[in-house]
C-alpha cells in the first residue's frame, strides 16, 4: 500500500517538477523516487495486510511482483537519455505517467476485488494509449496508439461483460466470495458464470497478447516508441500475467475443467503464432514484439500446469524476461538513433567492433531470450517446464514448448551473428553515457548471476 | 554407478574440486576482458597456465582417490536451484569415470592449448582465441563433473556454444559462419532430445541427481518398460547430435572450417566423446532398456562404416580426419551397444590420444603450407617436416590398429566385444577398420610421400614447426605408443587395468542384468584369431594403398579434370591393376561418392534444410494475417471469442 | 411510493440480460463494421453500457449496492478513456486529415 501511495505522491511532484525549465533534474529524480518505492514495498515482506475492505491484500505474491515491476522501471529509465538530450517539453509527464501506471500494476497483483482488477488494467492501459502515441508527430506513433486505444477500449468491454456475468451468477465481486460459490456448485455454477469466466479469460489474454488475441501486439510495439515499448512488453505483460494467474487461483481454481481447455489451446497457439511469426522479420524492433508474444505463451504454460508451482516460475520467468528485454530495448534504441531510426537487423553490423560493451550486453540478452544455460533464461525456461510435467499427460505440451524454443534460437541468434560476423556499415561508435553503461553492465551481470545461483530469486515464493 | 558415500567434509579437497573449472574460467575473463591490451605472450600463458594447473590438480585428486580406497564420492557447494520438489545441488561427482575425463580432457587440453600458442601466434585474434577455447574447457570439465543431469546440460550447451564460436572464429568467410550455424543448429537438435529425456528422468524418478536416479533405477524390475525406452532414446538423440551419429553427423566434417587446434581439441578429443561419456554415465538406464541398446549398436556400425566410406575420397586432409572421427565414434557406440562400456571408454582415450596426434599432426602440415588443406598440393613433405612426419605415422598406426600401439588394443578389445554379441555387426566392424587403414595411410602417402606438388615457392618455405608445436605432437605420440597397455587383453597374461579400474561403475548395472557382463564367452583361439583378422585386414590395406599411392603414384583426380581413358592406359603398366582399378577400386569409389552426395548432402542436409524451410514458409504465410488493418484484426478477434464460446458451450 | 429497485424489478432478470447482451453484440458489430474511428469508439461506449444496464439490473435484484458502485467506476474510467481517446484521435486527424481506420495500416507484417 505504502508503494502504492508514494508513487501517486511521486508523480505528482514530477508533474510540478516539469515546470522547471532544466530537465535535466528528472531522471536522477524519478530513479531516487523508484529505490524509494522498491524499498518502501520490501517493508510489506512477510507482513500481508488488507485495505479497502479487503480489495486490495498487500501479500507475498503482491510484494515480490511489485518488486520486480519497480525493478524493470528502474532499470529501463536510464535509457531515456535521449529525450533529456532533445529537451523534450514533456519528459515530466512522460516521467509521470509511467509512476502512474505503476500503481495501476501493483493493483493488478494485490487486488481481492474485481473492482480493483479492472481499475488496475485501466490506470495501466490508459497511460499506455498515452505514451505509445507520445511521439505525437510520428505518424507511426499515432498509428500505434489509435490501435492500441481502439483495441483495447473494445476488449475492455469484453472483460467487463466477463466481470458482470460473473457477478450476476454469483453475486458478488470478491475473489474469495466467487471461490466460495464455485466450489459449493462443482466450480461449474451455471452457464452464465462459465460464459462469464471465458470472457475473462479472453480480456486478460488480449492484455498479456496471448495469440489469438495478440494482432495488436506486433504493429502497437513497433510503432511506440522504444523507451515504452520496453515498458510494455516487460511490466505490463508482467503485471497481466501475475493478475491472470491471481484470478485463477483465487476464484477459478474449482472451476479448473471450465478453462482449462480453453488456456491449454490459447498457450499453444501463442507459442507457435510467437515464434514462428518471429522468424520472418527483418525489423528487429517488430522481432521483439512477437518474440514478447511468445513469453508470453511461455508464462502462460506455468499458469496452464497450475501447481504449487506456478506461481514460482511465473516469478522467475518474469524476471529473467524483464531483463533481458530491457537490454535489448535500450541496446536498440542507441543503435537505430544513431542510424538514423534503423531498426533491422542491418542495423547491428559490425557492432562487436565498434561497442563490444553494447553489443556483449546484447549476446547475454539474446542468450537468456532464447533459455542458453549459465543465463537467467534457461533457468526460467526449465522452472516452467518443471512445473509443467509435474503431470506427465502435459509432455507434449513441453515438447511443443521446447521446439518452438529451438526455432527462438534461431531468431535471437540472427542479430548476434549480424553483430560479430558482418562487418560494419557505419564505423562511428555510439556514445553511451556512464549511467546507462553502468546500468547495462549491472543488468547483463545481474543476468548471469541468476543463471549461475537462481535460488536467489526462485526460492521467494 | 556405485553407492556413493557421504560427502567427504573437507574444505581444502571441495575448494580443490571447485578450482578445476574454475581455472579456465578465470582464464576466460582475463584473456576475453583483456584480450586488446595483454601481449599475446601474456595470453598464450594465461590460456596454457590455468589448464595446466587444472591438470595438475587433477593428477593429484586422482592419486588421493586411489589412495583412500577408490570410494566416488560427491563433493556439495550449494543449493543451486530449489522450486517445489526440485532441488538439485551445485556439487561435483568424483568417481572413477569422472577423474579419467578429468585426467583427459584437462591433459589433452593442455597439450592442445600449449600448441594454440604457436599455431595462432600469427593470428591477431589470439585473445579472443584463448579465451573461447578456456570457456570451452570450464564447460567441458562442468560437463563431466557435474552430479547431475542439469549441470551436464549446462555444460553440453556450453561447450555446443564454444564450438559455435570457434567454427565461425574465422568469421570474414561466410562458408565458415554457414558451418558454424550448421554445427549449432545440429547440436540443438540433439540437445533438445537430452533436455526432454532429463524432464522424463524428474518425472520418472523424481530427481536428475546421479546417486538417486540410479539407486531408484536399479530397483526397477523389467527391462524394456516403455518409459525407459523412452528416457534412454531421448538421451541418445542428445548423444547422437553431440557425437555426430547419423543422421546427425553432417556438422562435423564442416565444422572443420575452424581453426586446427579447435579441431583436435573440440570435433575430435573431447567435446564429442561427451555423448559416449552420456552413455557410461547412465549405464543403469541404458541397462534396462535393450532396445535401445540394439538400436546404439546398429546406428554406430552404420556410422561407422558410412563414415569410413566417405573418408575414402576425401581429399582434404582435415575432411579426411573428420570423416575417420565420424567412423571412430560410431565404433564407440557400437560398444556402448552391446554393453561393452569399459571398452568403449578405452576406446574413447586411445582416440584422444592418436586424433588429437592426427590433428594437430595435420595442423603442422597446413601451418608449413601456408594454409593449404588439399592433400593433392602435397607430397613429400618427409623431409621437410621429420617431427611431424614421424609422429603422424605413429597416428596413423595407431588408428590403424596395428600392435602395438594404442588403437590396436581398444580396438581388438571392442571388435571382440561386438563378435561375441552380433556376427554381422563384427562384419561391419572389420570391414570399417579395413577402410580406415586404407585411407589413413592413402593420406600419410599423399601428404608425406612422393614428390611435392604444390607450387615451386611454396617449397622453399617448407618448414618444420615450432618446438611449442612439435612438443605436444611428441607427447601424444608416445602416449598413443604405449597408451594401449592400459588394457592389454587377458589372452596376454596381464590384468587389464582399465577394465578393473572402472568396474565399480557397473554395480547397479550388473546387479539388474549380470549376463551382459559375463566375460570370457570368446575363447582364447578365437581371440586370437580376432585379433589376427583385424590386424590382416589393416595390413592388407595398407598394402593396397601402397601399391596405389608410392608404387603407381596415383594423385586423386582435380575435380573438374577428367582423366582420359588413353591417357589411364599408357600409364596402367599391368593389365591385372586396370582389372583391379575397374571392378575393385572404382565402383568402390563411386559408391563412396553416391554416399556421400545421396545420405549427406541430400538425404540429412534436405531434411535440416527442408524443416527450416518450412518454419520460414509458415511465417511468411502468417505475416499476411498481420494485415495492419483494425477492421481485419478485430474481426479476426471476435471470430475467435464466437470460436471459443462456441466450442466451449457446444462441442464440449 | 415505490423505491427504483423495486421498479426495476417489476420486469424479469432475464429480459433485462437478453437486453443487454443484444445491445453489447449490436456494439461488437458496430466496432466490426464502421470504419469511423470515432464511430467505432461510440460502439464501445455502447458496449460499456450494455454492461453498466446489466449491472444495475442485477445490483437491484440481489439488493447489493455492490453492483451500483461499480457502474459508478466505469463510467468515470469511461469518460478517462474518452478524454484519452478523443485525443488520440484528433491527433491522428491533425496528421492524416482523416479519421478512418483503414487508412491506417503503415503498421503490418
Amino acid at each position: 500500500m505504502t508503494s502504492i501511495i508514494l508513487l501517486s505522491i511521486f508523480g505528482i511532484i514530477n508533474l510540478f517538477v516539469g515546470f522547471m525549465k532544466s530537465k535535466r533534474i528528472l531522471l536522477p529524480l524519478s530513479l531516487l523516487f523508484l529505490a524509494v518505492v522498491f524499498g518502501a514495498n520490501l517493508f510489506s515482506w512477510n507482513e500481508a495486510q488488507s485495505y479497502f475492505n479487503h480489495m486490495l491484500t498487500i501479500d507475498n505474491y503482491a510484494v515480490a511482483f511489485t518488486g520486480i515491476m519497480v525493478l524493470a522501471t528502474l532499470l529501463l529509465l536510464p535509457f531515456s537519455q535521449h529525450y533529456i538530450e532533445e529537451a523534450n517539453e514533456n519528459l515530466a509527464e512522460f516521467y509521470s505517467l509511467l509512476l502512474f501506471s505503476l500503481v495501476g500494476a501493483i493493483m493488478m497483483v494485490s487486488y481481492e476485488n474485481m473492482l480493483m482488477l479492472f481499475i488496475g488494467i485501466e490506470i495501466l492501459s490508459i497511460a499506455m494509449y498515452v505514451l505509445a502515441g507520445s511521439d505525437k508527430r510520428r505518424l507511426r506513433s499515432n498509428e500505434a496508439a489509435l490501435k492500441y486505444f481502439l483495441m483495447g477500449a473494445f476488449f475492455t468491454g469484453v472483460l467487463l461483460f466477463g466481470i458482470v456475468l460473473i457477478y450476476g451468477a454469483t453475486g458478488s465481486f470478491y475473489l474469495t466470495d466467487i471461490a466460495a460459490t464455485a466450489a459449493v456448485n462443482d466450480g461449474t455454477v451455471n452457464a452464465m458464470f462459465t460464459l462469464g469466466l471465458l470472457l475473462l479469460v479472453i480480456g486478460i489474454s488480449f492484455k498479456i497478447s496471448a495469440a489469438p488475441f495478440h494482432f495488436w501486439a506486433p504493429d502497437v510495439y513497433e510503432g511506440t516508441p522504444t523507451l515504452f515499448t520496453s515498458y510494455m512488453s516487460t511490466v505490463v505483460k508482467i503485471a497481466g500475467v501475475a493478475a491472470f494467474y491471481k484470478l485463477m487461483a483465487a476464484a477459478f481454481a474449482a472451476s479448473y475443467a471450465a478453462w482449462f481447455p480453453t488456456l491449454i489451446a490459447i498457450t499453444v497457439l501463442t507459442l507457435v503464432v510467437g515464434n514462428i511469426g518471429a522468424v520472418v522479420q527483418t525489423n528487429f524492433k517488430r522481432m521483439l514484439a512477437y518474440s514478447s508474444v511468445s513469453h508470453a505463451g511461455y508464462l502462460l504454460m506455468a499458469l496452464v500446469a497450475f501447481n504449487e508451482r506456478s506461481d514460482a516460475s511465473i516469478l522467475f520467468y518474469s524476471l529473467s524476461y524483464a531483463l533481458a528485454t530491457i537490454v535489448a530495448f535500450a541496446v536498440l534504441q542507441y543503435v537505430s538513433e544513431q542510424r538514423n531510426g534503423d531498426e533491422t537487423y542491418a542495423a547491428f553490423n559490425g557492432l562487436g567492433k565498434t561497442n563490444p560493451l553494447l553489443a556483449f550486453a546484447m549476446t547475454v540478452a539474446m542468450c537468456s531470450l532464447s533459455g542458453i544455460p549459465l543465463t537467467a533464461g534457461f533457468f526460467g525456461k526449465l522452472f516452467v517446464f518443471t512445473a509443467v510435467v509435474q503431470d506427465a499427460r502435459l509432455m507434449w505440451l513441453v515438447v511443443v514448448a521446447v521446439l518452438m524454443a529451438a526455432v527462438g534460437i534461431y531468431y535471437y541468434f540472427k542479430v548476434v551473428i549480424a553483430m560479430y560476423m558482418q562487418p560494419a556499415a557505419d564505423a562511428a561508435k555510439i556514445r553511451i553515457g556512464s549511467f546507462a553503461s553502468f546500468m547495462l553492465i549491472f543488468i547483463t551481470v545481474f543476468t548471469i548471476l541468476l543463471g549461475i545461483a537462481p535460488a536467489l530469486v526462485s526460492d521467494l515464493l | 554407478m556405485q553407492e556413493i558415500v557421504m560427502p567427504r567434509m573437507n574444505q581444502d579437497m571441495a575448494l580443490l574440486c571447485l578450482l578445476i573449472p574454475l581455472l579456465p574460467f578465470i582464464g576466460f575473463l582475463l584473456n576475453g576482458l583483456g584480450n586488446r591490451k595483454f601481449s599475446k605472450g601474456l595470453v598464450g600463458f594465461i590460456g596454457c597456465s590455468t589448464v595446466l594447473v587444472s591438470f595438475l590438480i587433477s593428477i593429484y585428486l586422482f592419486l588421493d582417490f586411489k589412495a583412500n580406497g577408490s570410494q566416488a564420492y560427491t563433493v556439495d557447494y550449494y543449493n543451486w536451484i530449489s522450486a517445489g520438489s526440485l532441488r538439485i545441488g551445485f556439487s561435483f561427482l568424483i568417481d572413477q569415470l569422472t577423474l579419467l575425463m578429468l585426467l583427459m580432457v584437462t591433459g589433452i587440453g593442455f597439450l592442445i592449448h600449449l600448441y594454440s600458442a604457436g599455431y595462432m601466434s600469427h593470428d591477431e585474434g589470439i585473445g579472443k582465441f584463448f579465451s573461447f577455447l578456456n570457456l570451452f574447457m570450464f564447460s567441458m570439465l562442468l560437463l563431466v563433473m557435474g552430479s547431475n543431469y542439469v549441470m551436464m546440460f549446462v555444460g553440453w550447451e556450453g561447450v555446443g556454444l564454444c564450438s559455435y564460436l570457434l567454427i565461425g572464429f574465422w568469421n570474414k568467410n561466410t562458408n565458415y559462419n554457414n558451418a558454424a550455424k550448421k554445427a549449432f543448429i545440429m547440436n540443438r537438435i540433439g540437445d533438445l532430445g537430452f533436455l526432454l529425456g532429463i524432464f522424463l528422468i524428474f518425472i520418472t524418478f523424481g530427481s536428475v541427481s546421479y546417486p538417486q536416479v540410479f539407486a531408484e533405477a536399479s530397483k526397477l524390475t523389467g527391462l524394456d518398460t516403455p518409459v525407459m525406452i523412452g528416457i534412454t532414446m531421448f538421451l541418445f538423440i542428445g548423444a547422437m547430435g553431440k557425437s555426430a551419429q547419423i543422421p546427425l553427423f553432417t556438422w562435423l566434417p564442416d565444422a572443420m572450417a575452424g581453426p586446427t587446434p579447435v579441431s583436435a581439441l573440440i570435433h575430435a578429443a573431447t567435446m564429442v566423446t561427451a555423448g559416449i561419456y552420456m552413455v557410461i554415465r547412465s549405464n543403469v538406464l541404458f541397462i534396462l532398456a535393450p532396445t535401445t541398446l540394439e538400436v546404439i549398436a546398429i546406428i554406430g556400425a552404420a556410422t561407422a562404416l558410412l563414415a569410413a566410406t566417405i573418408g575414402l575420397v576425401q581429399n582434404d586432409i582435415k575432411k579426411v580426419l573428420a570423416y575417420s572421427t565420424v567412423s571412430q565414434l560410431g565404433y564407440m557406440f557400437l560398444a556402448l551397444g552391446v554393453m561393452a562400456f569399459s571398452s568403449s571408454m578405452f576406446h574413447v582415450l586411445m582416440h584422444a590420444f592418436f586424433k588429437a596426434l592426427l590433428f594437430l599432426g595435420a595442423g603442422s602440415v597446413i601451418h608449413a603450407m601456408s594454409n593449404e588443406q588439399d592433400m593433392r598440393r602435397m607430397g613429400g613433405l618427409r623431409k621437410a617436416l621429420p617431427v611431424t612426419f614421424i609422429t603422424f605415422l605413429i597416428g596413423t598406426l595407431a588408428i590403424s590398429g596395428i600392435p602395438p600401439f594404442a588403437g590396436f588394443f581398444s580396438k581388438d578389445e571392442l571388435l571382440a566385444h561386438v563378435f561375441e554379441h552380433n556376427k554381422i555387426l563384427w562384419g561391419v566392424g572389420v570391414l570399417a577398420s579395413f577402410m580406415t587403414a586404407f585411407y589413413m595411410f592413402r593420406a600419410l602417402f599423399l601428404t608425406f610421400f612422393g614428390k611435392f606438388r604444390g607450387p615451386e615457392e611454396q617449397k622453399h618455405h617448407l618448414h618444420e614447426s615450432p618446438a611449442v608445436m612439435t612438443v605436444p605432437l611428441i607427447v601424444l605420440a608416445i602416449l598413443s605408443t604405449i597408451g594401449g597397455f592400459l588394457g592389454i587383453p587377458e589372452v596376454f597374461g596381464a590384468e587389464h587395468v582399465l577394465g578393473d579400474y572402472l568396474a565399480p561403475l557397473y554395480t547397479y548395472a550388473r546387479s539388474i542384468n549380470p549376463a551382459a557382463f559375463e566375460t570370457g564367452a570368446v575363447s582364447h583361439e578365437l581371440e586370437f584369431i580376432l585379433m589376427a583378422v583385424s590386424v590382416g585386414v589393416a595390413v592388407l590395406a595398407i598394402i593396397i594403398a601402397y601399391f596405389m599411392y608410392i608404387k603407381k603414384e596415383e594423385v586423386p583426380a582435380e575435380e573438374n579434370a577428367r582423366l582420359a581413358p588413353v591417357h589411364n592406359l599408357l600409364y596402367q603398366k599391368y593389365y591385372i591393376d586396370e582389372l583391379y582399378n575397374s571392378l575393385i577400386v572404382r565402383p568402390v569409389m563411386w559408391l563412396s561418392n553416391a554416399v556421400h552426395r545421396l545420405v549427406d548432402v541430400i538425404v540429412v542436409d534436405g531434411i535440416v534444410n527442408g524443416v527450416g524451410r518450412m518454419v520460414i514458409l509458415s511465417g511468411r504465410t502468417l505475416r499476411y494475417a498481420q494485415s495492419g488493418a483494425i477492421g481485419f484484426y478485430l474481426l479476426v478477434m471476435v471470430c475467435s471469442i464466437a470460436l471459443i464460446l462456441f466450442l466451449n458451450f457446444f462441442i464440449g | 411510493m415505490n423505491q427504483i429497485p423495486d421498479i426495476i424489478r417489476t420486469i424479469p432478470l432475464n429480459y433485462y440480460l437478453y437486453f443487454s447482451t443484444a445491445l453489447f453484440i449490436i456494439g461488437v458489430i458496430g466496432v466490426l463494421i464502421r470504419r469511423n474511428a470515432i464511430v467505432i469508439f461510440m460502439c464501445v461506449e455502447l458496449m460499456l453500457n450494455a454492461v453498466n444496464l446489466l449491472l444495475t439490473a442485477i445490483a437491484s435484484y440481489r439488493a447489493d449496492t455492490n453492483g451500483q458502485v461499480f457502474v459508478f467506476f466505469i463510467m468515470a474510467v469511461a469518460a478517462a478513456e474518452v478524454c484519452v481517446g478523443l485525443a488520440i484521435i484528433v491527433m491522428t486527424y491533425r496528421n492524416t486529415r482523416s479519421t478512418d481506420v483503414q487508412l491506417l495500416n503503415n503498421l503490418k507484417w
